[in-house]
């Protein structure tokens, strides 16, 4: 359960030390790829306490989303309309169920082990 | 086994997750430089440049006496004199444009008097453009053009191959117009009065050509000669051999 955490801190620790810097204006791509990603670790998370994980499922996932949400703000930049707020909505919203669903999943799981602790 | 790959896929994508948010973190982060000056040090900064605003004032101040200084001294230098004088010179001598009150002058064929296969003559003849110089001149007329060609001193009107030439400028188009610039509007005035009822009038009908004089103008413009002026015998007078 700590190998994800650590890969996490290794890539912020590399990040960090190679300086790379991507200009100002394809920062606003790179948020919503963030948030993408994220959005695809907490479901992979999710699927995986809900069983029904799937590893073609979780990495073609973290490709896709990651992809799309770069074009639709491309596009909303093209277009002159604000489309990546589309993508950050979709992502907020699905981010924020994700976790509540892990939280719920966590506490339930906690919570029988606590009934199996005071049984015994 | 399962297992082990979904962690290593975990793991694989939390890094490249940490690594994009680095990044992102980086290029949104701006160094940040505060102003942490106190009251008193910007205070010594603003004398500080007070002190520049008033060097760059006494500075200006000086260039710009320096410059008055330099200006007065050209205006009171034999350089100026001598240039108003070649000014002078040159609009005496016709090299200039001149715009003055004056009168014009339209010479145009008779087209009534033609008769029926008669040949038009369509030139002026140079005695007769002479001797209406001669008449303007003597009606103190200053400065004159005739087809845009000024007449100056120098100027030579002549029959080269039945063609009447000012300075090797061919009069050829009727109507001709002839351009006058005199002192003052009175006098152009004078001049107008004269030359109806002149007697270059009748001359110029003699030869079915008719000589309009249009009412004065104050601003009638004779253009510069543009021939070189060639002297050929005249030299400057030594100093000391005096004769």
């Amino acid at each position: 359960m700590w190998l994800p955490v650590m890969g996490l801190i290794i890539g912020i620790i590399l990040g960090l030390l190679t300086e790379i810097r991507i200009p100002e204006e394809y920062s606003n791509y790179l948020s919503i790829a963030v948030l993408a990603a994220l959005d695809t670790l907490f479901g992979g998370i999710r699927a995986y306490l809900q069983n029904i994980y799937d590893e073609k499922v979780f990495v073609s996932g973290f490709f896709f989303n990651i992809i799309l949400a770069a074009s639709l703000a491309f596009l909303g930049v093209h277009l002159g309309v604000d489309l990546y707020l589309a993508a950050v909505f979709a992502f907020g919203v699905r981010l924020f169920q994700n976790i509540a669903v892990i939280r719920r999943i966590l506490l339930t799981k906690w919570s029988t082990k606590k009934e199996k602790l005071e049984k015994s | 086994m399962d297992k082990r790959k979904m962690k290593i896929n975990f793991t694989l994508i939390a890094a490249i997750i940490g690594f994009m948010i680095a990044v992102q973190f980086q290029t949104v982060k701006k160094p940040e430089d505060r102003d942490t000056r106190d009251i008193w040090q910007l205070r010594e900064a603003l004398l500080k440049e007070k002190e520049l605003q008033s060097n760059l004032l006494n500075e200006i101040r000086s260039n710009e006496e320096k410059l008055s200084a330099y200006k007065s001294k050209r205006e009171q230098s034999k350089e100026k004199a001598l240039r108003d004088t070649l000014n002078e010179l040159k609009t005496d001598a016709g090299l200039t444009e001149v715009t003055g009150p004056g009168i014009t002058l339209m010479i145009e064929p008779v087209m009534e008097n033609i008769q029926l296969g008669e040949t038009t003559k369509n030139v002026v003849s140079p005695e007769l453009l002479k001797r209406l110089l001669n008449e303007l001149n003597m009606y103190e007329a200053k400065y004159v053009s005739i087809d845009g060609q000024r007449v100056i001193n120098t100027t030579v009107i002549r029959d080269i191959n039945t063609e009447t030439k000012i300075d090797g400028h061919t009069v050829k188009e009727l109507p001709l117009e002839v351009k006058v610039v005199v002192n003052d509007l009175s006098t152009a005035e004078k001049l107008y009065n004269r030359m109806k009822v002149s007697k270059a009038r009748d001359e110029f009908f003699t030869e079915n050509l008719r000589l309009d004089v249009n009412a004065p103008n104050p601003e009638i413009t004779v253009p510069a000669n543009q021939n070189p002026i060639r002297i050929r015998y005249m030299e400057p007078v030594k100093e000391g051999s005096g004769s």
